[in-house]
């Protein structure tokens, strides 16, 4: 482990039950503390995976995961305290309202009492959320959800942020005040490590991308070095492109 | 503490936010206890022989019609009635309306039937008396009572009905011959005492004591208000499998679970939240449940809920009954892969295991069979303890038992639970 890495994978494989295709094959790759680090992938490419082994939502079949000094096979509880997930779906319970939402989360990371109530309030005015925090989540459009979702797993101000495609389906606004705000936590410290399709969204926002396609990287580096590498492609989408080929995943 | 307290705060906002799960908890119950306490009760007047109704006609008018109208009367069997829908009844009337199932048995004296009774009698005093060696013997007139019985009757209940009727009217018969002899004999027998008018009782020497063997000295018998109550509050208990498996199923689909399994907070305590709401809830509901016995049925003419002498029985009873059914509608949740499977499960297993455990109807009209198979249902391990306390007047020692049988299924079922959630989760 390098000495400024904060997570680091050494060969991680997984095989679901009842499949004998491993979704993810021997990935290894280290995350230095404060960056931005993007997993990038078609569809099914097993980026989802990967995050959900680091935040120890399963086991990998095999491989080693450390994550700020901890092994996550022998410190799970350790590393579940550090860390912040914002999963692809939106977590929350549609009949509370965003506050009820963000204050079960809340104490369920720790957080409790003035402490709890005022980063509710702070965040839910960062996002634009204040007046409507009192509505059930069912009445909210995607982009607020989304919002809310994002919300829920930074208020205990994890060291370690994983998004799993943050972004997905909410529009250009929504999607600004969210990578605004993600930037600013990476700013205080915050490792983040984000997967997503915007290709555009990622070359501007990470400093360190890995490409994933059918279970192993096949491409690492800042997104001005992989450009750099591939002269004929004048941006990471076109990088991405001529590495995953156009054919059509599931 | 504080994250227990957020799961349970969390818990009551998504149940008191889910009318239709609120519905089943609370509103179907009680329309159940309603609806089947009255359906059932004339079912279990018979199942008591108590008030079985009875159409009655007297064309006697005489000693033996007088005497079986007063015994019927005053006996806790049945209510008598004399007319159909206000007519006097007739032979007649009486037959069709047993037929229409108005009532359960008919029951007519031919008229001059005590007058037969007399002449038969006479002529067998006459014939014991007489010196003569060869006596004409005349055909005695018979005395018909007919009794009409609802052909729908289960045969072991005309069986036991008719049978006492029998007994009862043969009694009655008896004085009246009796009383006939002794006059005749009187008059036969010149300077003969009149027997008096009591010497029929003297002749029963031979007399039967039933006892109930309970400890309340059968002051109360089982009836469709001391069934119905507990039956059906017990299953509203362990209906809380359709809200309780379809909260946790909710969160596996909405995606909640995905990001509570990356918290630090252990699954235990998660469902330790659920655990402590829904046993409240199933506590609320048994204290709904026994008020409709104690204060609303008794205004629709139904009897008032007993509920015995032991308050901490019903409490240990009670809160392990919740335990049970909180215990199975988490591992049911737990199992589950899907809200349909949930709910498909959670419903057929409490209608099955209810019907098993005599909720429906009480295992001691069931075949030796089933009820043999009801001694595995958590309902009727409940549902014996609630018997316990509500029919034979049993202590909270007397239910512990039961009691301790709920808390190692609670026990097991949570057990369960945990081990298919590890499984599940090893994907």
């Amino acid at each position: 482990m390098s000495s400024n890495a904060i997570i680091e994978t050494h060969d991680l494989v997984k095989i679901f039950k009842g499949s004998s295709e491993p979704v993810v094959k021997g990935i290894s790759f280290s995350v230095e503390r404060n960056e931005v680090f993007g997993l990038l992938g078609p569809n099914g490419a097993g980026k989802t995976t990967t995050i959900s082994i680091l935040c120890g939502l399963f086991p990998p079949a095999s491989g080693t995961v450390t994550i700020d000094g901890m092994s996550l096979q022998g410190d799970l509880a350790g590393i579940k305290q550090i860390v912040g997930v914002v999963p692809q779906d939106i977590a929350l319970y549609p009949t509370l309202s965003a506050r009820e939402n963000l204050h079960f989360y809340g104490n369920m990371y720790g957080v409790t009492g003035k402490a709890l109530k005022d980063k509710i309030e702070l965040w839910l005015d960062n996002f634009g959320l204040s007046d409507a925090a009192d509505r059930r989540v069912s009445t909210y459009s995607g982009g607020m959800k989304r919002r809310v979702n994002l919300i829920a797993g930074i208020l205990h101000d994890p060291k370690i942020l994983f998004l799993d495609e943050p972004t997905v389906g909410v529009d250009v606004q929504s999607r600004n005040v969210i990578i605004e705000h993600l930037q600013a936590l990476n700013k205080k410290g915050t490792t983040i490590i984000y997967t997503s399709h915007h290709m555009e969204e990622a070359e501007h926002f990470c400093t360190q991308v890995a490409i994933i396609d059918y279970g192993r990287i096949i491409a690492k580096g800042s997104p001005k070095e992989l450009i750099a590498a591939y002269p004929d492609c004048a941006n990471l989408e076109a990088v991405f492109l001529q590495l995953t080929k156009r054919k059509l995943r599931d | 503490m504080n994250k227990l307290k957020a799961a349970i705060i969390k818990e009551v906002l998504l149940l008191i936010r889910d009318r239709v799960g609120l519905a089943i908890l609370f509103i179907m119950p009680m329309i159940l206890i309603f609806v089947m306490t009255l359906i059932q009760d004339s079912a279990f007047k018979t199942l008591n022989e108590k008030g079985i109704p009875i159409v009655f006609v007297n064309n006697d008018q005489d000693s033996l019609g007088i005497d079986i109208g007063k015994g019927l009367r005053s006996s806790e069997l049945c209510t008598v009635h004399d007319s159909i829908n206000g007519k006097p009844a007739t032979a007649e009337t009486a037959r069709q309306a047993v037929a229409e199932g108005q009532f359960l048995v008919g029951i007519v004296i031919p008229a001059g039937a005590t007058e037969a009774v007399r002449k038969n009698v006479m002529q067998l005093v006459e014939q014991t008396l007489s010196t003569d060696s060869v006596i004409e013997t005349a055909v005695p007139d018979s005395v018909d009572i007919r009794i009409f019985i609802d052909p729908i009757t289960k045969k072991s209940f005309i069986a036991s009905v008719t049978s006492s009727l029998r007994e009862f009217i043969s009694g009655i018969k008896t004085k009246i011959m009796f009383r006939s002899f002794a006059d005749q004999i009187a008059e036969i027998i010149p300077g003969k005492k009149k027997t008096p008018s009591n010497a029929f009782g003297q002749t029963q020497i031979i007399r039967y004591e039933e006892i109930y063997a309970s400890k309340s000295i059968g002051e109360i018998v089982p009836n469709a208000v001391q069934h119905n109550v507990p039956a059906w509050a017990i299953f509203a208990m362990f209906f809380i499998v359709m809200p309780l498996s379809g909260s946790i199923m909710k969160e596996k689909t909405e995606g909640s679970i995905f990001r509570l399994h990356t918290m630090p907070s252990s699954y235990l305590m998660l469902i330790n939240g659920k655990i402590i709401v829904y046993v409240v809830v199933c506590l609320l509901q048994l204290a709904l449940m026994l008020s409709v016995g104690l204060l609303f049925l008794p205004m629709l003419g139904l009897p008032v809920l007993d509920m015995g002498h032991s308050i901490p029985g019903v409490l240990i009873i009670s809160v392990a009954t919740a335990f049970a059914a909180t215990g199975y509608a988490v591992m049911v949740g737990t199992i589950a892969s899907t809200e349909q499977q949930g709910a498909i499960m959670g419903a057929l297993s409490i209608l099955l295991l209810s019907a098993l455990g005599g909720i429906w109807v009480p295992t001691y009209v069931m075949p030796q069979m089933m009820r043999n198979l009801s001694a595995f249902s958590p309902l009727n391990w409940s549902l014996e303890g609630f018997y316990e306390l509500f029919l034979r007047g049993g202590d909270a020692a007397a239910i512990m038992g039961s009691a301790i049988k709920l808390m190692i299924f609670f026990v097991i079922t949570m057990f369960i639970a945990s081990m298919v959630n590890r499984v599940k989760r090893k994907i």
